[in-house]
């Protein structure tokens, strides 16, 4: 039972009706045989002949002008091919574009650091020589000589009088500030029973830290002036956008190649800096050149997530725990260059309630950077930070107002029947029923029993704590939020690409603008294709991986924020389509000039609807097409069976003045619940059980769909209990690799169990939502069932999203500190 | 990420291998490389020649005496916990291996380099003082045992003198009862503090990741509060770090070595 | 082999192939085997070893190979990815991966598979925990590690 309108009643699992096709099955995963082999191909396994390996040389303060760089030792190492300096890079290329506003416009984002350096690891040089080893003694032997200049790590502190600059031509660390002002805060303050105010909530900085480095394999071609890189760039339109400008180059002469990736989750988008450095060096050198991110290069200066504060927030709320606005005071540390950024500064606005009906809501946002690693989207991109924030404050509020966690958030829900949901901001929630969700999770913890568990607990010296995180993946942008931020920017809507192709011998050819890193494109899209023609999916081909070359691509092709199941797939869903009409114009007229619809396709064949034995086999309307067109009339031999589509979702430019509009198309969620229980004497706590249930509307294929709830589950718990990129006073990153930063393994993870319900979303073909990211619920989850934990000992807030044992022992031996940070003020 | 430039010998036996570290002054012994090889390759630590121990068989063995159990350093943390020898005599020994880390780092992992590499988060040195262990050090003049209360001499550093090698290591037998309590990063991870205790009567209790090396603690009574108060009053310089600070260290040494000191009474 | 050497021939057999190549000391042995060998199937994931996407089972023990020198795996047998399969045909635990979608990306897969292996030739009937502490020493970034308990699990079920 498919929906294609806003449905009265979500899917639930018992309910499920078995679709016909291969749509909503898990069908198995074309990109398996080649990956459980070892014979996938990642940027790192291609060679070239002659090739070099290039080893950086980074710098060792946060904050420094660098007043000389002398590559004349390393020169001398036998089978060191050459070098590049920041000198350099400044005479050949110009700045990175940037999207901010002045101030932010004008900061200077060069391949390597030039004149200063604003990051501990931050490339200062690089050396290419003939072995890996080789290129790593050279790159000793380069002498940098560097005067320390005082570093900024504190972004609350970054635009005070005394505060260090780090980006002269902009003579100040502002990146982005503005007013988010929407319905009327100041009449809901006057309404509200309660103002509860929170000092302040600190999302704390990580990353999803993908198992394999980034990097790339270089070369030139000096005769067309074409660059190839082998590489693992997941947005390689952007990636174009930044490096095509700054090579003086057309984007043509960029050419992008990955097959398989090994995870990206946001940290492959910004990789442009390395790439040009290497782009610089393969044509100064003719020569291949080679780049491998050593992990402890991609924990200090590849990208991190977002790192937010959130200042003074005051929540309006009603005595029955109706929510009516909240206000506050935000700011994010985008690190030493924006790259990408100010873009979180709008993006989180497509949850701005998140999953509440909030009417009022006035953020002041402000973006500094800092001498930290740079940002890049991170899996849940500035919605997570936003999300985790309305948890924290919704959790907190029931907390002081001594409200029942879930009867708040189920009054407070946007609820079933009233999707789509406009939110004050305008975007467009499509579908869904988080109270349903919520009521799977709370029933797969048992949550009934939990004050039994809860004595049992105690019996044994601990404390038991249940919490609940709702979250929302928002997927398929609409770029002209961008404008919100610098109404010069011309960008706006989305797009993807796909091409589907009838070759001479049937075979059916897809190629996707998308680049998967493991989401598993290559099947979901032969499930759609194999629908759509009445074949099987092994019976169609997808090309591996993303080949700019080659795979038909758009200015915002990629693959990033949980959109592929739109726009991937809806460009897929379009093309085949095309060629499906294709097939049968040909068939009709070589079935004796029938009308089209008389024709069905099934089994690889073409047949007429009453008379099943008229069929032509997909073979043979290729062949005709492909050489044999002769015998074709005339109106129809301009068909190709090459068919290419674009998938343009239907958004406008939002509204400037009102900062008002619809920034997203599909809006899956998640609700958890975690249950854990903490040590009082020690802090460290274990999570004793744990539910996700996800909607992300009609599942192409339940398998994938479920690992991405599994895996986003993993990396926000990983993000919840250990995983912080945190500096000391110098710039200092403490947690530059595995051994300190502490990513969850096979024995950390809880009993994990899962659930769903199927809400279709009524804008898009295929009535499913993108998914993936998972909007960190694992986290939000986390934190509120601590708080619940706590309660008995001193009642402390959780005001921070990641939580070690250390911090929570802080909490218990020292509640008044977190108490202070909330007030509230009753009327 | 990548060694530097080093030479490498396989030494057939221990005075082969002698020879080559007095030869060589600047060369390291290579065990198990689960800490040495990463060290290299973050070019912290320089070594001209790496001398591979992994050919020399007689260190590799555990026998059984009557004085309780001779354990050599090439003993992996995986042989450690299997051996028939350990369950019988030490078990503590064993169980203690087992939580080290993971199944290929165990495969590998030396006992000699766990315990000279005197890394403060390392699980063994507190065992083994707290076992109270004796280690055999050979050299160039001969064969020395060394207490393992005198062993550590601060972090990164035994008693294994420049030429010199671990030959052994001798554990009493068992008379009371052993334990160990720590708390980690991550499930069987790095140690934050971790605490091992040995129970006869009264209990000798040696706290790990709290100095430079590990603090005995010998208290009369096993019961928690004589515990807490002897840790309480002893000298401790926790670090500062990322995953604790150093008051959060005191408080975990108390609660893990009560905890080990249980363990250590209700095994006795 | 006790004189010191910077740099030797040696001989390694990988998955039943024998192969000779001059090294030097200091080169890691999943180097060796990635770009001496193109063996490209074992993967690099960090450099403390932690991650263990390098595990490879040499002399029939599992470890990690960026934690050991080429030069000490002279006359060794090495089991990597690339030869679980036989004649063409999977091994029970590469089907079951693929079944049980215990692989995303794939770039933790070959060390998981050779953990996952090397528990099985030990362990044919693992618990649920024996599983997970057979491959604690394998970071997963994109799976949460549930599907590829179940896997490990099913193939264990599978026998030989």
């Amino acid at each position: 039972m498919t929906e294609t309108s806003a449905p009265t009643s979500a899917l639930v699992v018992e309910e499920q009706e078995t679709r016909p096709g291969f749509i909503g099955t898990s069908v198995p995963r074309k990109e398996d045989r080649r990956l459980v082999q070892g014979e996938g191909v990642f940027f790192d396994d291609v060679k070239r002949h002659g090739m070099g390996f290039v080893h950086f040389v980074r710098s060792p303060y946060a904050h420094a002008k660098i007043v000389s760089v002398d590559v004349a030792r390393a020169l001398e190492l036998k089978d060191v091919y050459g070098t590049l300096t920041g000198d350099e890079v400044a005479i050949l290329t110009d700045p990175f574009f940037e999207m901010s506003v002045p101030p932010g416009s004008e900061i200077k984002d060069y391949a390597l650091a030039v004149g200063k350096t604003r990051f501990v690891g931050e490339p200062v040089a690089a050396v290419v020589a003939a072995t890996r080893e080789l290129a790593r003694d050279a790159a000793e032997l380069v002498e940098v000589e560097y005067e320390p200049l005082e570093p900024l790590v504190d972004a609350r502190r970054a635009q005070e009088p005394d505060a260090p600059i780090l980006h002269e031509d902009a003579g100040s660390n502002l990146v982005w500030e503005g007013v988010f002002d929407w319905g009327d805060w100041d009449s809901c303050v006057a309404a509200a029973d309660h103002v509860v105010r929170i000092k302040e909530l600190h999302f704390d900085r990580f990353s999803s830290t993908p198992l394999e480095c980034s990097g790339c394999l270089v070369e030139f071609n000096r005769g067309t002036g074409q660059w190839t890189m082998h590489c693992n760039h997941q947005m390689p339109g952007i990636g174009a956008i930044w490096m095509a400008p700054a090579l003086r180059v057309g984007t043509d002469k960029l050419r992008f190649v990955t097959q398989d990736i090994g995870g990206a989750f946001g940290n492959k988008i910004c990789l442009h800096p390395y790439f040009v450095a290497c782009c610089l060096l393969a044509r100064k050198l003719n020569r291949p050149v080679q780049w491998t991110e050593w992990r402890t290069d991609q924990h200090t200066a590849n990208a991190h997530g977002n790192e937010r504060w959130f200042e003074d927030t005051e929540v309006a709320v009603k005595a029955d725990g109706t929510l009516l606005g909240f206000k506050t005071s935000a700011i994010d540390d985008c690190g030493a260059f924006p790259r990408y950024e100010p873009l979180g500064c709008i993006i989180w606005a497509q949850v701005t309630p998140g999953c509440y009906r909030w009417q009022n809501v006035h953020v002041d946002f402000t973006q500094v950077a800092t001498n930290k690693s740079p940002v890049s989207p991170n899996r849940g991109y500035s919605r997570m930070q936003h999300l985790w924030f309305t948890e924290r404050v919704i959790d907190i509020v029931a907390n002081e107002l001594g409200l029942d966690p879930v009867a708040v958030r189920k009054r407070n829900y946007v609820k079933a029947d009233e999707f789509p949901w406009t939110t004050p901001n305008g975007c467009v929630y499509d579908s869904g029923d988080y109270a349903r969700c919520l009521d799977i999770a709370l029933e797969l913890v048992e949550h009934e029993r939990i004050d039994e568990r809860r004595r049992d607990a105690e019996s044994r010296g601990k404390l038991l704590g249940v919490g609940i995180g709702s979250t929302l993946d928002s997927g398929t942008n609409n770029f002209g939020q961008s404008q919100l931020l610098n109404p010069d920017l011309q960008f706006s809507g989305n797009n993807e690409v796909a091409t589907v192709k009838l070759d001479i011998f049937g075979e059916v050819v897809v190629t996707l603008g998308t680049v998967p890193q493991g989401q598993g494109h290559e099947t979901t899209a032969a499930q759609v294709v194999a629908d759509a023609l009445g074949i099987s999916p092994d019976e169609v081909t997808v090309r591996p991986g993303h080949d700019t070359y080659w795979n038909s691509h758009a200015g915002f092709s990629g693959t990033y924020a949980s959109q592929f199941a739109v726009t991937g797939l809806g460009a897929v869903k379009g093309a085949v389509d095309q060629l499906a009409g294709e097939i049968r114009t040909i068939a009709a007229a070589v079935l004796g000039g029938v009308p089209e619809d008389a024709v069905v396709l099934e089994g690889g064949f073409a047949k007429l609807r009453d008379n099943p034995e008229a069929a032509i086999p997909f073979m043979g309307i290729g062949a005709i097409v492909n050489a044999n067109n002769a015998i074709l009339p005339e109106e129809i031999r301009h068909v190709t069976l090459n068919c290419r589509y674009v998938y343009v979702p239907p958004f406008e430019v939002p509204d400037k003045e009102r900062k008002y509009g619809n920034l997203t198309l599909t809006y899956a969620s998640q609700i958890h619940v975690c249950v854990l229980e903490v040590d009082p004497e020690t802090g460290a706590y274990e999570i004793v059980d744990y539910a996700a249930v996800d909607d992300c509307g009609n599942r192409i294929h339940p398998q994938i769909v479920e690992g991405q709830v599994h895996g986003a589950t993993a990396q926000a718990l990983g993000a919840a209990t250990h995983e912080t990129f945190t500096y000391d006073e110098q710039g200092n990153l403490l947690t530059p690799n595995f051994y300190d930063y502490h990513v969850p393994h096979a024995l950390d993870m809880p009993p994990l169990k899962t659930g769903y319900i199927e809400s279709p979303s009524p804008f898009t073909s295929l009535g499913a939502k993108g998914m993936g990211e998972g909007g960190g619920a694992g986290i939000h989850a986390v934190c509120a069932a601590l708080q619940d934990a706590l309660r008995p000992v001193g009642n402390p807030i959780v005001y921070d999203s990641c939580n070690p044992p250390h911090r929570v022992w802080e909490l218990i031996s020292n509640p008044e500190e977190s108490r202070g940070r909330v007030a509230v003020e009753s009327r | 990420m990548l060694l530097a430039s080093v030479e490498y010998a396989r030494p057939r036996s221990v005075d082969e291998a002698l020879s080559l570290l007095a030869a060589n002054p600047n060369g390291r012994a290579l065990a198990g490389g689960q800490t040495l090889v990463n060290v290299l390759k973050a070019r912290i630590a320089a070594a001209e020649l790496l001398v591979d121990l992994n050919d020399i068989s007689e260190l590799r063995e555990i026998r059984e005496t009557d004085e309780g159990l001779e354990v050599g350093p090439m003993v992996t943390y995986t042989q450690l916990a299997r051996a028939e020898e350990v369950h019988r005599g030490r078990p503590i020994l064993g169980e203690v291996a087992a939580q080290i880390a993971d199944v290929q780092v165990r495969n590998r992992g030396t006992v000699g380099g766990n315990v000279c590499s005197s890394d403060p988060t390392n699980h063994l040195p507190p065992v083994l003082v707290a076992l109270g262990a004796t280690m055999k050090v050979a050299g160039a003049s001969g064969t020395r045992t060394v207490p393992a209360e005198e062993f550590f001499l601060g972090v990164y550093m035994t008693a294994v003198g420049s030429g010199e090698l671990l030959t052994g290591i001798s554990i009493p037998r068992r008379e009371g009862g052993d334990g160990f309590a720590s708390v980690t990063i991550g499930v069987d991870g790095t140690c934050i503090v971790n605490a091992a205790a040995s129970a006869n009567g009264g209990v000798r209790v040696a706290l790990g990741c709290v100095s430079a090396t590990p603090v005995l603690v010998e208290v009369a009574s096993a019961d928690e509060e004589s515990v807490r108060a002897a840790v309480g009053a002893a000298e401790l310089d926790p670090p500062s770090d990322i995953h604790a600070p150093a008051e959060y260290r005191r408080q975990l040494a108390r609660v893990v070595a009560t905890r080990a000191a249980r363990q250590a009474s209700e095994a006795a | 082999m006790s004189e010191p050497v910077a740099q030797k021939t040696i001989g390694v057999t990988v998955n039943g192939t024998t192969y000779e190549r001059e090294v030097e000391a200091r080169r890691l042995l999943v180097h060796f085997i990635r770009d001496d060998l193109d063996l490209t199937g074992t993967h690099v994931g960090c450099d403390t070893g932690n991650c263990g996407a390098c595990s490879v089972i040499v002399d029939g023990t599992l470890l990690k190979s960026c934690m050991m020198l080429a030069i000490q795996a002279d006359g060794a047998l090495i089991e990597t990815v690339e030869g679980l399969g036989a004649d063409g045909d999977l091994h029970r635990l590469q089907e079951t991966f693929g079944e049980h979608h215990a692989l995303q990306c794939g770039y933790c897969t070959p060390g998981m598979l050779m953990s996952a292996k090397a528990l099985l030739d030990e362990n044919p009937e693992p618990t649920e925990r024996e599983i997970r502490r057979a491959i604690q020493g394998n970071i997963c970034r994109c799976t949460g590690y549930v599907n590829i308990v179940e896997a490990i699990a099913a193939a264990a079920e599978a026998g030989t």
